[in-house]
């Protein structure tokens, strides 16, 4: 049975023919094993915080198990309310809707410009581009904050989402899909008269559902696990109704300062991860292609 | 290659306009600050006119003050009491009106946060920030607002120097005082049978004592008899008032105006002698120091991981309240003493005022520590403020202690004595050898001079050494050490 | 005449519409990413009272920087987080794009596990694995090895396992996605190469060591420099986990880089610091630039 299965097998080392050696047998399942293993690993850290956020702070400290000793999801509920974390899952949903609507429009814009349409000189800007995709942005960070406030947009949301639209990894996601999109098309539209922007809108929309979806979910990953420039810009930011503006993460960031007992912090961090989970399982297949998808073309 | 040229190309011309921006933007940056300036100076006059105006009628300015001290948002019962204040205010002060502005001080949101004006009107602090935040001008100068009531004289006179500049400028106010002392985990000192007929812990007096003693407990219990701090400056912080006890003196300002590290003395280098035997001979520490900090030390003595840590007064809530320890097995003693002597480091916890911030504002907020109690005054107000503290206390699980005198006035540490009285929660015997210790002559010491943080930083960093290798050599580590603070100090102090 | 000058305007409005498409983008780009990399190098050369200059100061922030006691421990330690990089976080996810490749059954949930870690907030997931390593009895890579009856382990205070220990959780972060780019390129490989090396009588081994590694050496050179690369850009690993320690056995440029700006509010000698690095990563993405162009151009 287990074995069958290698012999429609199309691509890798091991071929469907080898499966007849005992020996090659032996290191199918080795392999397997291994892998077994892997995923076992890859997943254990969510498991474990998540059974260690029913313990208290007294059994977390001296407690030799990984298992809590009861699944008291009361204790969960009044971290829940005493951090507020409602408020603060509202914020991030604000901060990760705009995050991906830029990160699609501006990116995915750009690299039209840059991959197909391809006016006189855009070779500057492909070149620009792409030396900011190896700078990582940490590093300017003091500088950008402080435009960010010559422009009185510190305490808002703007900032955080239009910074999505500046993103080299995503306009190479785009350029890619688009260079792969048959010459045929673009230059049939073109004879045609077709304008810039209706060979956008009727052509490029339609055929680009799949890159736009694999870069507004990492847009979505990545804004919901974003938290220094979200910690520096929302501090002290307040909506009308006078409840913090401040997301998940930057929540989670400020327990470094704060002293706050282990198990709160388990639990925040098991609150933290439950989003983006549940998209990662609703939209495996798409993350793991695009990912997959040779991020790194060049 | 073409692509690689033209890149390269553009990589130069943005070079060149940056430095030639430097030049321009430097012009246009002192241009803008004249406008600062001028901007300033209108903004003097109009509080001028205001104030010459508030002579007519002094009740009606309207000023906003924005509360950094403000309780954070899981703290309920703290808002409430807080809330309170706000209600005497617009009694007392029709005028103001208070914005709760949480802000918790870090070093790493402070600068972005006035960066963007979002300053706090008030905020507190840390006691090691003033010199550093005084110097960058981040914070405002409140000398002529504590002159005019009379508020400087009652300030204690070490804590005042600690907030002034080389001008003798005040920029804050002490909210509390605190001393360092031992604090016990009297549950853990019964289970080791180190008690008293009466159920007083047997605390030990001199630090050879205190090896011996955490090493009963931990043959006794399991756990640690001493939680020691060695992940961050709070390892060196600690480490100095021991350093102190064994006769030690750190750094000395000289006459010149440069300092000298003095970190390789033979009493420095046996204080860190005995922390090392703590590990290496007696192994009465927690699994793991290197990963203990302030805050996960008053988790390990309040959760019973350690019996012993070094911790202050201001933060009795942190064992109790934050980390579960009943009030009746919660003691606190001197620091030991040591050949060298014994000392508490001595310190506070300062309220600073936004750069930003008017007079009028910086006034309003100084009239809400008045009914917080916190000011030197013990107006009606001031004790209902107090009382309102302590009820919280009382109801919160945290111990109602005596305040450590931040200001001399007596009738305020008067009537903070009667609260104290009145609201107390624990049993004061639990506490008596610790502020009979503190009050005594030449006890108290405040922190070396110097860029005290980076020689904690310099400290923590043998004590790290210490307590991962068996072998360390100390005198050669803590001559490093004292190197490496005194290129430090040389840098920032040059000779003239 | 006319037709070739009407097609040179026609050009002409094409350029500028599609510039038009793009300025949106590159302005983000500008405020977002160009402008503060700038204006990092100008605060380098100056001196500074919070965020405003006030003063030339030639090259005294980067002498500042090079004095600075610690900053000797932090240049050494990026070749040894460089190295351990190498050694573990470059060479894992081919080992687990190679294995992962060779399963019939439950690869695509081999995929997915393995993904995971990608999408968890790497805040969170520093806050959890500090707390794997917490010594004594309760951590929890402790209880693990009482399973197996070995003693508890202090991990993060031996200094030579800090690094590779840092290095472990980040490989355990990223290696999924990078072992999907590689099994996307086996994938690719023809299986006639297989077959043919099968019938010369190649084991399996050497199969792997002819066909396989030659055939993703091409992206493995990508990736290696990506690794480098981001080696440049650990900070938050340390600071929660050891705060640089143990005697500044972790600490990393970054790190000493946020210390400067952060703890000791020296917004100029941070911003030297900061240009050092990114020299140091231009030189690197020189490299990786060189080594893609050859790659699109076989």
């Amino acid at each position: 049975m287990f074995f069958e299965k290698y012999k429609d097998k199309k691509d890798g080392v091991i071929r469907g023919y080898d499966i007849r050696s005992p020996k090659t047998k032996v290191i199918a399942v080795i392999i397997m094993l291994i892998c077994i293993l892997m995923v076992c690993i890859c997943l254990f850290p969510a498991v474990w915080v998540f059974l260690a956020s029913f313990k208290d702070i007294k059994e977390f400290t001296r407690e030799v198990s990984i298992l809590p000793e009861a699944f008291e999801w009361s204790r969960m509920a009044e971290t829940w309310n005493a951090f507020k974390f409602t408020t603060y899952y509202k914020n991030s949903l604000i901060h990760v809707a705009g995050a991906m609507i830029c990160a699609v429009v501006f990116n995915g814009l750009l690299a039209y410009g840059l991959g197909v349409l391809k006016p006189k000189g855009h070779k500057i800007a492909l070149g620009l581009v792409m030396w900011s995709l190896l700078i990582p942005s940490i590093i300017s960070i003091v500088p950008l904050f402080r435009n960010i406030n010559n422009l009185g947009l510190s305490k808002s949301f703007i900032p955080l989402w239009f910074v999505y639209g500046a993103n080299a990894f995503y306009v190479m996601l785009f350029k890619q899909f688009f260079e792969e999109i048959p010459k045929e098309l673009t230059e049939a539209a073109k004879l045609d008269g077709c304008g810039v922007w209706r060979m956008f809108v009727s052509i490029m929309l339609p055929l680009s559902k799949p890159i736009i979806m694999v870069v507004a979910i990492f847009a979505v990953t990545a804004a919901w696990s974003d938290f220094l420039l979200p910690y520096l810009v929302l501090q002290q930011a307040k909506w009308p109704d006078n409840t913090t503006m401040e997301t998940v993460m930057v929540k989670l960031f400020s327990f470094k300062d704060t002293p706050t007992d282990a198990v709160s912090v388990l639990r925040a961090s098991f609150f933290a991860i439950i989003p983006p989970t549940i998209i990662f399982i609703i939209f495996q297949k798409q993350i793991t292609d695009g990912a997959a998808s040779g991020a790194v073309k060049g | 290659m073409k692509k690689k040229l033209i890149s390269l190309l553009l990589c130069t011309v943005m070079a060149a306009a940056m430095l030639t921006g430097c030049g321009d933007e430097t012009t246009s940056n002192s241009s803008s600050s004249a406008n600062d300036t001028s901007s300033e100076a209108s903004a003097e006059s109009s509080v001028e006119t205001d104030e010459s105006t508030e002579e007519a009628d002094s009740t009606e300015e309207a000023v906003t003050i924005t509360l950094g001290i403000w309780p954070e948002d899981t703290l309920t019962e703290d808002i409430a009491v807080h809330e309170g204040y706000v209600a005497t205010m617009a009694e007392l002060h029709p005028n103001v009106t208070c914005v709760p502005a949480y802000y918790k001080y870090s070093t790493d949101t402070f600068m972005p946060m006035v960066e963007s004006g979002n300053c706090p009107t008030i905020f507190e602090s840390w006691f090691t920030e003033p010199q550093k935040l005084i110097s960058q001008g981040a914070i405002a100068d409140i000398t002529d607002e504590l002159e005019a009531r009379g508020w400087l004289d009652a300030m204690n006179p070490s804590i005042r120097e600690l907030l002034s500049d080389d001008n003798g400028r005040v920029y804050g106010i002490p909210r509390d005082g605190y001393a360092l002392g031992l604090m016990l985990n009297v549950e853990l000192f019964e289970e080791a049978g180190l008690v008293d007929e009466d159920g007083y812990p047997l605390y030990p007096k001199t630090w050879d004592e205190l090896a011996e003693t955490a090493k009963t407990i931990k043959e006794k219990t399991g756990f640690a008899g001493l939680c020691l701090l060695a992940k961050d400056n709070s390892g060196g912080w600690h480490f100095s008032n021991i350093a102190w006890c064994f006769g030690a003196t750190l750094c000395t300002e000289n006459a010149d105006g440069t300092f000298t590290a003095n970190l390789a003395s033979d009493e420095a280098i046996a204080a860190m002698e005995y922390v090392k035997s703590l590990k290496w001979e007696y192994d009465v520490l927690t699994a793991d120091p290197l990963n203990e900090d302030w805050g996960s030390g008053f988790t390990q003595l309040g959760t019973g991981g350690a019996a012993m840590y070094i911790g202050a007064n201001d933060a009795v809530q942190q064992p109790t309240q934050v980390n579960g320890l009943a009030l009746d097995k919660f003691a606190m003693c001197p620091i030991p003493e040591g050949p060298g002597g014994q000392y508490s480091l001595y310190g506070g916890t300062p309220y600073f005022f936004s750069k930003d911030a008017t007079s009028a504002e910086i006034n309003a907020a100084l009239d809400y520590l008045e009914i917080m109690g916190k000011a030197p005054v013990a107006t009606e107000a001031a004790v209902a403020g107090m009382k309102a503290d302590a009820e919280n206390k009382v109801a919160q699980g945290v111990p109602v202690l005596q305040r450590f005198p931040c200001w001399i006035a007596q009738d305020v540490l008067d009537a903070e004595a009667a609260v104290v009285e009145e609201y107390g929660n624990v049993d004061p015997k639990m506490f008596e050898s610790y502020f009979e210790a503190t009050a005594s002559d030449g006890n108290l010491r405040l922190e070396e001079p110097g860029e005290t943080q980076d020689m904690y930083a310099e400290l923590t960093k043998v004590l790290q050494e210490v307590i991962i290798n068996e072998n360390a050599d100390v005198a050669a580590l803590m001559q490093q050490a004292n190197d490496n603070y005194q290129a430090i100090l040389d840098d920032k102090y040059p000779a003239e | 005449m006319k037709a070739a000058k009407v097609k040179k305007e026609k050009f002409r409005k094409r350029d500028l519409m599609g510039w038009l498409v793009m300025l949106p983008t590159l302005i983000l780009f500008a405020f977002f990413v160009w402008e503060p990399l700038i204006e990092n190098i100008r605060l380098s050369f100056c001196t500074t009272k919070m965020y405003e200059v006030t003063g030339f100061a030639g090259l005294k922030n980067y002498i500042a920087v090079v004095n600075d006691v610690d900053f000797m421990a932090a240049f050494k330690n990026t070749f040894a987080y460089t190295f351990w990089s190498l050694i573990i976080g470059f060479l894992v996810p081919i080992i687990m794009g190679i294995l992962i490749s060779e399963t019939v059954r439950g690869k695509s949930l081999f995929r997915v596990g393995v993904y995971f870690p990608n999408i968890m907030p790497s805040l969170a997931t520093i806050w959890i694995w500090s707390y794997f390593f917490l010594p004594g009895e309760t951590g929890v890579l402790n209880i693990i090895l009482g399973w197996f009856g070995i003693e508890p382990q202090v991990w993060l205070n031996n200094p030579k396992w800090t690094i590779p220990l840092i290095i472990i959780t980040l490989t355990w972060k990223s290696a999924g996605s990078t072992a999907l780019i590689y099994m996307a390129n086996i994938s690719g490989i023809s299986p006639d190469l297989y077959e043919a090396a099968t019938i010369d009588g190649a084991s399996i081994m050497q199969r792997i060591r002819h066909i396989t590694i030659p055939s993703i050496t091409g992206i493995a050179k990508t990736m290696l420099i990506m690794q480098i690369i981001s080696v440049f850009q650990i900070l938050y690993e340390p600071m929660i986990f050891k705060n640089g320690g143990p005697n500044n056995a972790s600490i990393s440029l970054m790190m000493l880089m946020y210390r400067y700006g952060y703890r000791d509010y020296n917004v100029a000698k941070a911003s030297a610091l900061s240009v050092i690095v990114s020299l140091i990563l231009i030189v690197l993405s020189g490299i990786y630039m060189k080594a893609t162009a050859k790659r699109n151009d076989e």
